[in-house]
Parts: C-alpha cells; structure tokens; sequence
C-alpha cells in the first residue's frame, strides 16, 4: 500500500512539473493594447442574461446596450467585436484567465473589484431597487424581515442584503431566475438593478411592483467596464473611445435605442 | 406552451444540438484513446504503469466532473494551459469518459477467460500475441454494449460545459429562457433534442452489437 501510495505521489509530481515547465509564460507582458490590435479582435463578456443590458433575442444573437456599446468601442479601436457569454458568478474570473479582453456587462464598479481588475467609464448609473409581486402583503423595508430574498449570486446588492438584519437570502445565477422565482412565489421580493426590471414591468412581462425604497440613501452604482490590471494603454484608447461617444451622441443613440433614455 | 416560440428559435436550437453533437463526437473519441491508454497502463506488468493507471481512474472517477472542467477551464491558465471553452470541453470530457472507458474495457478484457490465455500460450504465441489475436477478440465483443452506456453517459454529460460557456444545448436553453422567461418550453426542445441524439446513436450501438454478436 505504502509503495502505491509513494508511486501516486511521485506520479503526480511528475504530472506537475512538466504542466509548470509547460506555464513559463513572458516575464515581461506587452500592454494588451498591441495584442488585441494584432489579433483584430476584441472579445467582450457579459451574462447574456441581463435584458435589455444584454440578451439573446430570438435570432439567438447577443444584443442589448452592453453588446452594442462594446462594439462601438471596438470600432473606434479599429478591431472587430466578439462577444462572449458567461455565468455572471465566473464573469471575473474569465477575464482574468484571459477567456476574454474585457467585460463589457453592467459590472459595477467597487473597491472589491478594483483590487483585481481595473475599470474603464463609468458607462452608466444604476440605482439599487427591492421588488415583489403584485398584492404582496410586504409593504416596506421593515416588511422584508424573515423573508425569503432572492438576489444575484456575486452582485453587489447581494452583499448588501447579506448584510441587512432577519433576512432569509437565496442567491441565484441571473435576473431571469430572479424574476422566474418570484413569479412562481418561492421568493418574496427581489434585490436588483432596478433599470431592467422597471422595463420587464413597463413591458408587462411580470406582474410585480417597486417597493418603495425612498428611506435608503446612497445606493446609486456605477457601470464599469472591467479590464485586466497593467494596461494602461488599453485603459487610455478605450476610456477615449467611451468620451468620444458620448460627445457625438452615439451613446445617447445607443441608450434611447435600448433603455429608452439616457442612463449617464 | 407557446409553440409559436418553439417554432420560431427550433432552427436555432437545431444549430445548437450540432454543437453538442460535435463535442459529443471528439470527446467520445478522445475518451476511447484515453480509455485505451488506461487499459494498457492498468494491464500492464509494470508497477510504475499500473499506478498511473489506478491513479487516473480513481482521481477522475472519485471527482466530480464539472469540477475538473472548472479546474482546467477557469484555472489552467494560472498554470500557463490556455484553452478556449469548446478545447476545454472536448479535452475535460474526453479525459473524464476516458477514466470510466477505462474500466469498461479493463472488465471486458479480464471477462474473457483465463483457459484461453493459457491454450494460447501453450501453443506458443507471446503473451501480446496471445492478447491480440485471442483475447482481445473476444472482448471486443463484450464491451460493445457497456462502451455504449459511456457513451450515452457522455452525451448527456455534454450539457455540463454549459457551466463554462460553451453555447451547446443546454446553454442556448438558459440563454432564450433570459429573454423570453419560458423554461419549460425551453428545457423542453432542448431535451426532446438530447433524446433524438440518444435515440440515434442507441440504435447504431445495437447494429455494432448484433453485427459483432453473429460473427
């Protein structure tokens, strides 16, 4: 038994060393700036999950005010777009195993974050929202306790209701899901950017209402599109193009065609 | 059920099921070179060989196989393996059926016999003579039927690199359901899809098995 056990052990080590020996990468990485230009591509992340942020429409393509921004961006940078779709709960993970260039996904934009990625913009401004069904017997905040809340799985209102007192949080994968339970009744309110809901509401696609938050202060968020960190070149050509945009009117084109508004 | 939407995005899904198909076709193969390699190692008269076999079983089999797609996926580029999703799926997959592959052909060998072995070294054929022209015969015809249990397995299991954004099935289904709030029709096409598949290569598995069968 010993021996086995000595031979896995060696076995392994083996395994190991000659996938490091395989790792080496450049000690000295160019800005990513060059590489995307080389390539011609520029790939962009997002859920894909996220209407009218991002989604699939029944063509099966990804489109939304996300998609669409980051292809401007990557137009004006001279390189084609590629958009990838991910589980928002691995979304940073991915950029930094360099699955992709940049998230491009209504990401806000926190100091949790700016340790591991840098973030270009803010793009837009998001405001937090609490919703439920309609003819809820939850009237307010205080109504929430001992509730059952449903939120995204990584996103910062799920912090924030981690945090809030008596509250029974479920954390799911996306805003569909969120907006599935709820209507079937397995979650008593939801915590969420409120833009996509208000415009799921407006579309009557739900039968659910706003709570009225007004007694919570100061929690606007910022949209950032998040990069990998020491690319300040990248950092400088994107953050041009998104104050390019803004100042000719293509991002209010953009934003009236999918939001309905402007949402700077 | 709104079969207007499942009419309009069926071609779609359609372009779907020939992404799983084909992750369902290179990882199957993959699995089958793997499979092979596993049995020769655990066959083998050598102990160092053995062990790598037994190990390679046992950590596949005893690990859950998303978690070796997310190890290799999300964390194979710290250690310097960059694999697009679709790479990593086939290679992740194949690696995983391979392990189970492993053990099937290993049964079907071990199935056949001793006393024919040992006539046919007695006759003085070479102990890889003896396994290639006797044994190996025979339980090639024995592992048909399990072979194809792996593989349905693998075909089903297709669906678990929706998890690393493969747009395959199962994720074109999470994907529409994001727009349309539809699951049930969604998982629906996408699983009446997997059946189709299922259905197919379950037939030509029964063809394989009853051709070699009458020999």
């Amino acid at each position: 038994m010993k021996t086995i056990t000595n031979l896995l052990k060696s076995a392994l080590a083996a395994g190991v060393m000659a996938v490091a020996t395989l790792g080496v990468s450049n000690p000295v990485q160019a800005d990513e700036l060059d590489a995307i230009k080389e390539s011609g591509v520029m790939r962009i992340a997002m859920s894909g999950a996220y209407p009218p942020f991002s989604f699939v429409n029944e063509q099966n393509e990804v489109v939304g005010f996300d998609p669409a921004i980051g292809a401007e961006i990557s137009k004006r940078l001279g390189v084609e777009v590629e958009i990838v779709t991910t589980a928002w709960d691995g979304i940073i993970g991915g950029l930094l195993a360099n699955k992709y260039d940049a998230i491009v996904g209504s990401m806000s934009i926190t100091d949790e974050r700016k340790k591991v990625v840098d973030f270009v913009g803010p793009y837009y401004r998001m405001s937090r929202g609490i919703f439920v069904k309609q003819g809820s017997d939850v009237a307010d905040l205080a109504g929430l306790k001992g509730r059952k809340i449903g939120v995204t799985l990584g996103e910062t209102h799920e912090q924030w209701a981690q945090e809030q007192e008596g509250w029974d949080v479920r954390t799911y994968k996306g805003l569909p899901e969120l907006l599935l339970e709820l209507d079937n009744g397995r979650i008593d309110a939801i915590v969420t950017d409120d833009i996509p809901v208000l415009l799921a509401i407006r579309e009557n696609v739900n039968a659910i209402t706003q709570l009225d938050t007004s007694g919570l202060a100061g929690i606007a968020d910022q949209a950032g599109i998040a990069i990998r960190k020491g690319n300040p070149e990248l950092h400088k050509a994107m953050q041009a193009a998104l104050d390019a945009m803004q100042e000719d009117g293509t991002y209010l084109t953009i934003a009236e065609e999918w939001v309905g508004g402007d949402i700077r | 059920m709104d079969f207007d939407l499942i009419l309009r995005v069926f071609p779609y899904f359609l372009q779907a099921a020939v992404v799983t198909i084909e992750l369902s076709v290179y990882s199957t193969a993959f699995g089958l070179i793997c499979g092979a390699l596993g049995t020769y190692a655990r066959l083998s008269r050598h102990k160092l060989l053995r062990a790598v076999g037994t190990a390679y079983v046992s950590v596949i089999r005893g690990t859950p196989a998303l978690i070796q797609l997310f190890i290799l996926y999300f964390g194979g580029p710290q250690i310097g393996i960059q694999l697009d999703a679709f790479e990593a799926g086939v290679i992740g997959l194949g690696v995983n059926i391979g392990a189970y592959m492993t053990e099937t052909m290993r049964g079907a060998i071990v199935a056949v016999d001793k006393g024919q072995t040992e006539a046919a070294r007695t006759l003085g054929l070479s102990r890889s003579q003896a396994m290639r022209k006797v044994v190996l015969p025979q339980a090639a015809r024995l592992m048909i039927r399990p072979l194809g249990v792996n593989i349905n397995a693998q075909i089903k299991g297709t669906a678990l690199v929706a998890a690393i954004s493969v747009v395959e099935l199962t994720y074109t289904a999470q994907r529409y359901i994001g727009s349309t709030y539809k699951p049930f029709e969604m998982f629906l096409l996408a699983g009446a899809l997997y059946m189709v598949i299922i259905y197919v290569v379950g037939l030509g598995i029964t063809f394989l098995d009853g051709k070699v069968a009458l020999r």
